[in-house]
């Protein structure tokens, strides 16, 4: 099973972070993982890579509720898809498994939705496996459970 | 992938065993070990650590994420009790007042009553001495019996009912407003 190149997480949570990355380098996911724990820091970050043509991450896992920003993980979702990107795989990584949230989901773009719990790991060893199909637009929306 | 010279190599390896240092992180899955089985053992050494490292952090981490949301969902918890306490003790408060409130009336009621009650037993007593000693000296006076004592006696009791007849009402009055003056006074002080 081959890596993703990059990764990109956006959460509130630093513990997360911590967490993330030390899943990721367990499972073998990515060697580049770049966490930023503010929406609004996220778009800028977002924006200038497009601006200065530097390469964008494969994968962006976004939090649903991001405490501090002026804006949520769906909208984020939604500025990255149709304001700043394209073609890159992004979804939703939070602790709700609101339905209505993910139908708003799936309209800001979103491919995935991983429900976060102590056991993140099967669920990353699960979308890894499912990567390839995300980045191809081939695979529907799923949620982790 | 990073390729390394042998002397680098071995400068790694002699680290390892000598002071138990190792490389560490990401950089591991990084280096080419293909044509060296020592060094081959090593980076596996290195990443097995490595890994090691990061299952206990990722224990640790994880323990201490769920500590946070207890802490947190305590917190909620306490607040919660915190107002329900609050309005529990703005409830007593109001029943406190509304039977304090009660107790007054029940007792203005009581006493009300008792003075109803006395000034009834007082002019029962005043209408039937004045009818009593009215009824004699009509007797005396029908009969022509000597009346002077009736006479004297029926106008000294007439005088006397009427005095402590006042006197009672007067009483009472001082009663009623010396009372009404400590209610008044009770409801400044609770202000």
């Amino acid at each position: 099973m081959d890596m993703i190149d990059s990764i990109l997480l956006v959460d509130d949570e630093n513990l997360f972070h911590l967490v993330f990355e030390d899943a990721c380098s367990l499972l073998d996911i990515t060697l580049n993982l770049m966490a930023i724990d503010n929406a609004d820091a996220a778009e800028n970050h977002f924006a200038n890579l497009v601006k200065e043509n530097k390469p964008k991450p494969d994968c962006i896992f976004v939090d649903l509720n991001i405490i501090g920003s002026s804006f949520d993980g769906i909208e984020l979702c939604r500025r990255i898809n149709f304001v700043h990107g394209d073609g890159v795989v992004i979804g939703i990584i939070s602790s709700s498994d609101d339905e209505q949230e993910q139908a708003k989901a799936v309209k800001a773009g979103a491919q995935f939705w991983i429900i976060k719990s102590d056991e993140i790991e099967p669920r990353l060893e699960e979308f890894v496996k499912d990567f390839e199909g995300y980045k191809e637009r081939t695979a529907p929306f799923k949620v982790y459970r | 992938m990073i390729v390394l010279n042998d002397e680098i190599k071995k400068e790694l390896i002699n680290l390892a065993a000598e002071k138990n240092i190792f490389l560490e992180g990401n950089i591991t899955k990084l280096i080419d070990c293909e044509s060296n089985l020592d060094f081959q053992n090593y980076i596996l050494q290195c990443i097995s650590r490595d890994k090691e490292n990061r299952r206990k952090r990722l224990d640790i981490t994880k323990t201490i994420q769920q500590q946070n949301k207890e802490l947190i969902e305590w917190k909620s918890h306490n607040e919660q009790l915190n107002k329900d306490l609050q309005f529990a003790l703005e409830a007593s408060e109001k029943a406190k007042q509304l039977a304090e409130s009660d107790l007054d009336v029940l007792q203005k009621r009581t006493q009300y009553e008792l003075v109803g009650s006395i000034v009834k037993v007082a002019l029962w007593v005043i209408c039937g001495v004045g009818a009593i000693t009215s009824i004699l000296f009509a007797i005396t006076l029908l009969t022509d019996i000597e009346n002077k004592t009736v006479e004297s006696s029926w106008s000294n009791m007439f005088s006397i009912l009427l005095t402590n007849s006042f006197s009672i009402v007067g009483t009472i009055m001082g009663v009623k407003y010396a009372s009404d003056k400590k209610g008044r006074g009770r409801c400044k002080c609770d202000d």
